[in-house]
């Protein structure tokens, strides 16, 4: 487990890791926090934030050193090898010991485990990804995974837990500036025409904006409307403050939600009031893949509308030809239509049992393995990335000494607007805290539940102190949740440079004591 | 393959296998109350006994597993002998349906006709409360066969309930009789779900007083987290309103378990700050509620001023990992085709 607070952010997958720990499981956690699994864990590689590439190099320079590799795995499945053997060889354990903060023994005794053992499987979540270097993090892992031929078969592979309910199908369905529904390149004219021909008018070549590039564009005046749809930019972007600046630029801003949130009670010309998932059909696509069905219980409230009636509604008020969808149902089938790997799922079909997606059609009763037999890109190889470090963007220093790093907890979901709805899940945690260890606690002459302030060079807000070892000296760590308090007025906004992620996990604050 | 004989016919079960389930393959169920497929075998309260042969006693089925030749039956003196056991537990079972849930024990007493002889004297066991919100237990449903606990141990791992006192003192209370809220427990329900006679149970906002079978059950995928655990979300027909959400063993994914979100935030759904009506920004700044035919035109008419002034690459579109795969296509296809933008992205872009 790497970069993921399995208990908290995925609980009930998490009670899968314990059984496998029950059954004989060796558990390695890898996490900058002292986090609930690693009372389970065999061993606690406790990684400084953002030194993961050092962390997996050095595991990868023990294997190459020990000779631990697959050999035939790399040479049937894979290319590129030679340049990654080439760089990991200058990342030795020793290196690493003093950049990570993990001890060299235990790197190479990971190493080993994880080499020499047929099932073993990696997964990770936002730990990973939200870091300048997230491309970086996953390009060392899958170099990792396929040097030990870790993958296509059961309890092994590079597992990413998917944080949102439909992260997987949110990109699987083209709401993604790169790609049609399906995964298929805006950039292909024959994908384009294909589209043009079911839509009825031209797809745009025009390359679109990612989520990063549109928050810099409200600042340059490339973008001047939004449609937002279940989104709260002004509480979950990075560096809120100069998101907030933004969104006043705008000329025209669409919020569709369950509730007014931070960024539509000050921005939004127009609020459509939406539906949450109990009062919708359709389907959403879990992190292995699987579409499993979404069902109506109860309807609306009020004038509310389904979501998907309010686009329909939208595409007709701005004059587009669409056909009448009458069900999800309807859209379902246009989708899979469009989309071979979606072609073979029906709703007849999920009325069984979700599916895996690929599943082509009919007979095909869906892929629990994606890269089974061989890894899934069109020449059949997996390939190796070479990896070299690169430090986090905002370093701790004397005016801010301490790092911070963000995510989510278990009584929480992102900005909150639901489970701050819940009196029962509120007695659990709802004052905004943060975590310290109890050395900076000290020094600053904080006790725990005390209310402190945490100050970076963008922002500055008030949580109370809640003092353990969760963290070690000079980490302090603090979720998401809270409109009151959002950690994101702190955090930076120069994130990975091929893809946008922020860097969530990375900043540099100072705490300080609130007089009473 | 095991090979064995069950009730005077041959039959076969797989190695290791228990006998409550080799059972159940050939159609022959075998009553219990404190096994449970998500924990071990325990055979705690002999419900599932059976006679085998050259055994010294009966043997709970669902703690033995079938052995080659074994010679089984199901249905000989251990009948009467689950009928007086059922007597048993019924003379201090004072409340039969506590929160609504099915109770297991008395199906079962009603099978095997079985009814409290009398009541014990000492039956009422001291009441519980707890400050939390969400889950409540009734000591005088309660038959002390311990798979709530059990599943805190295995299969949540944590300490946060315990059996305290013995005979008629007994029941079962958060660790060192705390408040469910301080101990390790992390809210998940799981125990009251394995609960066979809803001793334990959801504290309601509302519906508490509605039988668990006059509720309608619509199975869907959670809302919380990328797991996408299988549930039902329980509703109240007379008034619409989701009152309990529930999971079955044989969901895939998640097993029939939940996670405190799962189990116990949907009613945001009701709440009463849910937006209701179209809102539309006035010229004094503030927002004013307005029909949907209005709100639609201003929104088409904001877009397509914007799209006169600077053109399509000046809209941006923010879908979410919120909403379904169908709202996710049909709001890039509105950017595409309707707009002419690829600008569609979300938060998720992690």
């Amino acid at each position: 487990m790497i970069g993921s607070n399995t208990t908290e952010a995925h609980p009930v997958l998490a009670l899968r890791i314990k059984k496998a720990v029950r059954n004989g499981a060796t558990l390695v956690v890898a996490d900058p926090r002292k986090i609930w699994l690693t009372k389970l864990a065999k061993r606690h590689l406790q990684l400084r934030p953002g030194t993961d590439v050092w962390l997996l190099n050095a595991m990868m320079h023990t294997i190459l050193t020990e000779g631990l590799q697959d050999e035939d795995f790399i040479r049937d499945h894979t290319e590129d090898f030679d340049a990654v053997r080439e760089v990991v060889m200058r990342y030795t354990p020793e290196e690493a010991e003093k950049v990570t903060g993990v001890p060299a023994e235990a790197i190479r005794a990971t190493a080993r485990e994880y080499a020499s053992e047929r099932h073993a499987g990696i997964f990770y979540t936002l730990g990973i990804t939200e870091h300048a270097c997230g491309v970086d993090n996953i390009w060392s892992l899958a170099n990792l995974v396929l040097m030990t031929g870790h993958l296509g078969y059961e309890s092994t592979g590079l597992n990413a837990l998917r944080g949102q309910n439909n992260v997987q199908g949110l990109n699987d369905s083209g709401a993604n500036p790169t790609y049609l529904p399906g995964y298929q390149s805006v950039d292909d004219p024959e994908i384009r025409a294909k589209f043009a021909s079911v839509w009825g008018g031209e797809v745009p070549a025009t390359p679109g904006y990612r989520l990063d590039q549109m928050i810099s564009g409200l600042h340059d005046g490339r973008i001047k409307a939004l449609y937002l749809i279940g989104e709260n930019p002004a509480q979950t972007e990075p560096n809120v403050h100069h998101v907030e600046e933004g969104l006043g630029n705008l000329e025209f801003l669409i919020s569709q939600d369950l509730f007014l949130n931070e960024t539509s009670r000050d921005h939004a010309n127009v609020v459509f009031p939406a539906s949450s998932f109990a009062e919708k059909d359709g389907t959403f696509t879990n992190t292995e893949r699987r579409v499993n069905l979404v069902r109506t219980a109860v309807p609306p409230p009020g004038n509310a509308r389904v979501d998907r009636e309010i686009v329909i509604a939208m595409a007709k008020a701005l004059g587009a030809d669409w056909p009448e969808y009458p069900d999800a149902e309807s859209v379902w089938n246009e989708l899979a239509g469009l989309a071979p790997n979606w072609a073979g799922i029906t709703y007849a079909r999920l009325e069984q049992e979700g599916i895996q997606w690929p599943c082509v059609d009919s007979d095909d009763p869906g892929t629990p393995f994606l890269h089974a037999p061989r890894p899934a890109r069109p020449n059949g190889r997996g390939k190796f990335f070479p990896v070299e470090w690169q430090p986090p963007i905002e370093q701790p220093d004397s005016e801010y000494p301490l790092v911070l790093s963000t995510g989510r907890t278990l009584y929480h979901y992102n900005s909150a607007t639901m489970t701050m709805r819940e009196a029962g899940i509120l007695d659990k945690q709802e004052d905004p805290f943060f975590e310290i260890s109890p050395e900076d606690a000290s020094n600053l002459g904080l006790a725990d539940g005390d209310w402190a302030r945490l100050v970076s060079r963008r922002g500055e807000l008030e949580a109370r102190a809640q003092i353990g070892d969760r963290v070690y000296p000079g980490l302090v760590w603090m979720a998401l949740h809270f409109a009151q308090a959002r950690v994101n007025w702190l955090t930076h906004d120069v994130g990975d440079p091929l893809i946008g992620t922020p860097e969530y996990k990375v900043s540099a604050v100072r705490v300080e004591r609130v007089p009473a | 393959m095991v090979e064995f004989t069950l009730d005077g016919r041959p039959a076969t079960a797989s190695e290791g296998e228990l006998l409550v389930h080799a059972a159940a393959r050939q159609g022959v169920f075998i009553p219990t109350l404190c096994h449970d497929d998500k924990l071990e075998p325990y055979g705690g309260c002999r419900m599932c006994v059976v006679d085998v042969e050259g055994a010294p006693r009966p043997m709970p089925a669902c703690a033995t597993r079938v052995a080659p030749g074994m010679v089984v039956s199901t249905n000989g003196s251990t009948t009467d002998f689950r009928r007086t056991l059922t007597e048993m537990l019924l003379t201090e079972h004072l409340d039969p349906n506590p929160g609504g849930r099915p109770n297991e024990l008395t199906d079962l007493a009603q099978e095997l006709g079985a009814e409290a002889p009398f009541i014990l004297p000492d039956a009422k066991r001291e009441p519980y409360e707890d400050r939390n919100k969400l889950m409540g237990y009734e000591p005088d449903s309660c038959i002390l066969c311990n798979r709530c606990v059990r599943y805190t141990q295995e299969v949540m791992q944590c300490s946060a309930l315990s059996l305290e006192g013995r005979g008629g003192e007994a029941r079962i209370v958060p660790t060192w009789g705390k408040s469910w809220l301080d101990t390790e427990c992390e809210l998940c329900g799981g125990c009251l779900s394995v609960c066979p006679t809803g001793a334990l149970h959801e504290k309601f906002l509302t519906g508490a007083d509605v039988e668990e079978s006059a509720l309608t059950k619509v199975k869907t995928t959670c809302t919380f987290c990328g797991v996408g655990c299988q549930l039902d979300l329980n509703v109240d027909p007379a008034t619409d309103r989701i009152v309990k959400v529930t999971s079955e063993p044989h969901y895939v994914s998640n097993e029939g378990n939940l996670c405190v979100k799962g189990r116990f935030s949907f009613n945001f759904v009701h709440h009463p700050d849910r937006l209701t009506e179209p809102l539309v920004r006035g010229e004094d700044g503030e927002l004013h509620p307005a029909t949907w035919e209005q709100a639609l035109q201003v929104a088409a008419d904001g877009i397509k001023g914007v799209i006169a002034r600077h053109g399509t690459q000046a809209v941006g579109f923010l879908a979410s990992a919120r909403l379904t795969n169908e709202e996710n296509y049909l709001i890039q296809k509105l950017a595409r085709n309707g707009v002419g933008t690829n600008s569609v992205h979300s938060c998720e872009a992690t």
